[in-house]
C-alpha cells in the first residue's frame, strides 16, 4: 500500500465532507471552463458569422455602424436605407472585386397576434441579387431534408416565390411548395398588406443569421415596403483587404452624402469588446469562486487534519516520517482536487448547453452558432489548474500535519 | 538448555542510564522521571508497575523514542539516542521498536490486514502479504483480514495492534497498558501472546500495567513511584512458577 491508496481510503472513509469538498471544487472548475468556453466561443462564433457574411466592407446610411451591423448578424428593427444612386456609383471603383446590394426589410408573421412580445413574431425578410449574392456566398446551398426536395431560386423578378433559412423553415415548418404569409406595413402607409409567398427552396443550414433569413428578390422586397429606390446595405468585397487600402477606400466615397463606410473588421473588434464587459464580470465571479474553492479545501483539509490529530499521533508511532505524513495529507488534497476537476470538466461539458442559453438569455451575443466551445484545451488546462490548486491548498494543511510531535498529537488524539 | 538461555539473556537490547524528564504544568514544574537507569536484554518481559502519576507512561514514552529525555544516555539495540532529532528518532522506532497502545489505535478506514502492513509502507518495504497472514495466524486472526477495525472486539483489535507492531520485526515490544480496555479472559490471552512472541520471535517486551497479577508473570518486575525505580523484584515467569 502505497500514500496515495493510503489517502484514497481516508477520503473514503468519510465521504460526506469528501464529496462536499469535491462539488464546491467541481462548482469552481465549471464556472472557469464555462467561462474561458464561451470567451473562445463567442469570438470564433462572431468571426465565423461576419466571415460568413461574405463581404468584408459594407456601406450603410450613416448612423450607428454597429447597430447595423449587429442588425445584420442577428435581426432588428429600425433600419435605415440608403439610395439605390449609391450602388450605381461604387460599383464601378477599380479596387471592387464583388458587390452586392441588400434590401431587409421586416415583416409580422401571420398570427403574431398570439405571441406580440415574442421575437419569432417577426421575419426577417432580404431582398437579394441572386447572382451577385451568391457570389458573396458561395458555400450557400440546398438542405438536403425531405420537405426541400426540388428546392431553386427564385426567378429573378418573381413576385411572389421565396428561399428560405433552415431554421425558420424548420420553426415555421415549411417545406418546399407550400405558402408563407408575411403582413408589411409599406413606406408611407399605416395600413398593413399582408402577402402570400411561395417556397421554392430551403436552404442548409450555415450557422449563420442567413438560417433565420427569409430570402426574395431586391424588386420584390422594396415593391412590398414601398421603397423602390433604396437599400439597406451594399455588400463589398476589395480586390486587397488592408488596412491602407480600407482607408484609401473610405477615403474616396466619404463625398457620398448620408453614407459611410464600415469595415467588419472593426465590426468584429466592437462586438467583441461590448461583450467583454459581462465577460469581465463573469471572471470576477469565477475567481470569486476559485478563492472560495481554495479556503473551503484548506479548511476542510484542516478539519480533517485537526480530527485525526491521534491517528497522525499513530502512525508516526508506528514509523511514518514527517515526510510520509506530508505526502499522505497532500496527496488527500491533490486527489480531492483532481476528482473536482474532473468532476467540474465533465459538468461544463454536460451543461454547456444550459450555459449558452443562460448566456443568450442574459448578454446580447449577436452571434450564431456555438458561443460556449469547451475545448480540449481548455479541459487539460482546467485540470491542470485543480492540480496546481491542490498543490496549492494541501502545502499548509501537508505541513502542519507532519509538524506534529506524535506524543502530543496522541494526546490530544484522546 | 540452560547455558544456552544464560547466553542470550546477555544480549542487551535497551540500556538507560539516569533518565530524566521534567514537564511544566502552569508555572509549576512537575518532575515526572527522575534518574531512572534500565536495562532490558533480548527474550526478556519486563513488566512496570506503579500508580498512576508514578512515570510508567512518561518512561515508556522515552525508551520507545516517542519523546526524548532532558538528561540522561539511552541506547537502543546498540545505537545511542540521546541528543537525536525527530526524524533521527523516527529512524530508530521504526526499524527497532514496536508498540502497543492501550487503546488499540487501529486505522478505521483500513482492513486488519492493511493496518498490520502499515509499518512496512512507512520503512518503504513491499507489502508481504504471506509474513502478514503468518502474523495474523500467530494473534489467532488469520480469518478476519478482510475485516475493518469496527467489526473486531477489543480483545480482537489489540492482537491486530501486535501484529502491527510486529511487521517490521523488531526487537523490542513496547506495551503501554495493553489490557487496560480488555476484560480478564483477554487480558490474560494478550500476556500469553507475548510470552509466546518472546520464545518464538526472541524479542524483548517492556509492559506498563496497573494489574499486579498480570504484571507477575514477566522475567522482570519494576516498579515506579515518584518518577524513580522503589523496587525491581524477579517476576514468576523467572522463577518457574506462572500465576
Amino acid at each position: 500500500m502505497g500514500h496515495l491508496k493510503l489517502a484514497w481510503r481516508n477520503l473514503l472513509h468519510r465521504p460526506a465532507r469528501t464529496g462536499l469538498t469535491v462539488v464546491g471544487i467541481a462548482l469552481a472548475v465549471a464556472v472557469a471552463v464555462s467561462l474561458i468556453g464561451f470567451n473562445v466561443g463567442y469570438r470564433e462564433s462572431i468571426n465565423t458569422s461576419i466571415d460568413k457574411l461574405g463581404f468584408q466592407v459594407m456601406l450603410m446610411a450613416k448612423g450607428c455602424p454597429y447597430e447595423a451591423a449587429t442588425m445584420m448578424l442577428k435581426g432588428g428593427t429600425g433600419l435605415l436605407y440608403l439610395p439605390t444612386s449609391t450602388f450605381d456609383e461604387v460599383q464601378n471603383d477599380p479596387e471592387i472585386a464583388a458587390i452586392t446590394p441588400i434590401f431587409i426589410g421586416v415583416a409580422e408573421k401571420e398570427g403574431s397576434g398570439i405571441r406580440d412580445d415574442s421575437a419569432s413574431s417577426f421575419a426577417i425578410l432580404s431582398g437579394i441579387e441572386t447572382d451577385s449574392f451568391l457570389a458573396m456566398k458561395p458555400w450557400l446551398s440546398f438542405s438536403q431534408a425531405p420537405g426541400a426536395a426540388g428546392s431553386r431560386w427564385f426567378a429573378k423578378e418573381s413576385p411572389d416565390e421565396i428561399v428560405m433559412g433552415y431554421e425558420v423553415a424548420e420553426f415555421e415548418q415549411r417545406k418546399v411548395g407550400d405558402s408563407f404569409y408575411a403582413t408589411v406595413t409599406p413606406q408611407g402607409s399605416t395600413e398593413p398588406v399582408t402577402h402570400q409567398f411561395r417556397v421554392v427552396g430551403i436552404l442548409e443550414r450555415t450557422g449563420t443569421q442567413d438560417d433565420g433569413t427569409v430570402f426574395l428578390p431586391l424588386s420584390t422586397a422594396r415593391k412590398i415596403f414601398n421603397r423602390p429606390d433604396e437599400l439597406t446595405i451594399v455588400g463589398i468585397k476589395l480586390r486587397e483587404f488592408s488596412g491602407v487600402k480600407l482607408r484609401e477606400f473610405e477615403k474616396r466615397w466619404a463625398k457620398l452624402p448620408e453614407v459611410q463606410v464600415v469595415s467588419l473588421q472593426q465590426v468584429k473588434t466592437t462586438l467583441v469588446s461590448l461583450v467583454e464587459t459581462a465577460q469581465t464580470m463573469i471572471a470576477a465571479v469565477a475567481i470569486i469562486a476559485i478563492i472560495v474553492a481554495i479556503i473551503g479545501v484548506i479548511n476542510t483539509i484542516l478539519m480533517s487534519v485537526a480530527e485525526r490529530t491521534g491517528e497522525i499521533g499513530i502512525m508516526k508511532a508506528i514509523g511514518a516520517s514527517r515526510s510520509d505524513i506530508f505526502q499522505l495529507i497532500w496527496a488527500e488534497t491533490l486527489i480531492i482536487c483532481l476528482a473536482g476537476g474532473v468532476l467540474g470538466c465533465l459538468t461544463s461539458m454536460l451543461g454547456s448547453r444550459g450555459v449558452e442559453a443562460a448566456l443568450r438569455m442574459l448578454i446580447d451575443v449577436g452571434a450564431h452558432g456555438s458561443i460556449v466551445a469547451i475545448t480540449p484545451a481548455i479541459l487539460a488546462g482546467a485540470l491542470a489548474g485543480a492540480t496546481a490548486l491542490g498543490v496549492f491548498a494541501g502545502l499548509y494543511p501537508a505541513w502542519r500535519a507532519s509538524s506534529l510531535r506524535p506524543i502530543e498529537a496522541i494526546r490530544e488524539g484522546e | 538448555m540452560k547455558s544456552e538461555n544464560d547466553t542470550t539473556m546477555t544480549d542487551i537490547v535497551l540500556e538507560a542510564q539516569g533518565l530524566t524528564k521534567s514537564y511544566r504544568r502552569g508555572s509549576e514544574t512537575v518532575h515526572a522521571l527522575s534518574g531512572v537507569d534500565l536495562t532490558i536484554r533480548a527474550g526478556e518481559m519486563v513488566s512496570i508497575l506503579g500508580p498512576s502519576g508514578s512515570g510508567k507512561t512518561t518512561l515508556i514514552n522515552l525508551l520507545s523514542c516517542l519523546d526524548a529525555p532532558d538528561a540522561g544516555v539511552l541506547s537502543i539495540a546498540g545505537r545511542s539516542v540521546s541528543g537525536l532529532g525527530e526524524e533521527a528518532l523516527t529512524e530508530v522506532r521504526r526499524g527497532r521498536i514496536g508498540y502497543v497502545f492501550q487503546k488499540f489505535h487501529l486505522l478505521p478506514a483500513l482492513t486488519v490486514a492493511e493496518n498490520v502492513e502499515l509499518p512496512q509502507m512507512f520503512l518503504g518495504r513491499p507489502v508481504d502479504r504471506a509474513r502478514t497472514m503468518e502474523l495474523l495466524r500467530l494473534v489467532g486472526l488469520e480469518d478476519r483480514a478482510g475485516h475493518l477495525p469496527r467489526e473486531l472486539s477489543g480483545g480482537q483489535m489489540q492482537r491486530v495492534a501486535i501484529a502491527r507492531a510486529l511487521i517490521v520485526q523488531p526487537k523490542i515490544l513496547i506495551a503501554d497498558e495493553p489490557t487496560g480496555n480488555l476484560d480478564r479472559v483477554n487480558g490474560e490471552a494478550i500476556f500469553a501472546l507475548f510470552r509466546q512472541l518472546i520464545e518464538t520471535e526472541r524479542l524483548a517486551v517492556i509492559v506498563t500495567t496497573h494489574n499486579h497479577a498480570l504484571g507477575s508473570r514477566a522475567d522482570r518486575i519494576i516498579t515506579l513511584e515518584d518518577g524513580r525505580i522503589v523496587r525491581e523484584e524477579a517476576g514468576a515467569a523467572s522463577i518457574g512458577s506462572p500465576a
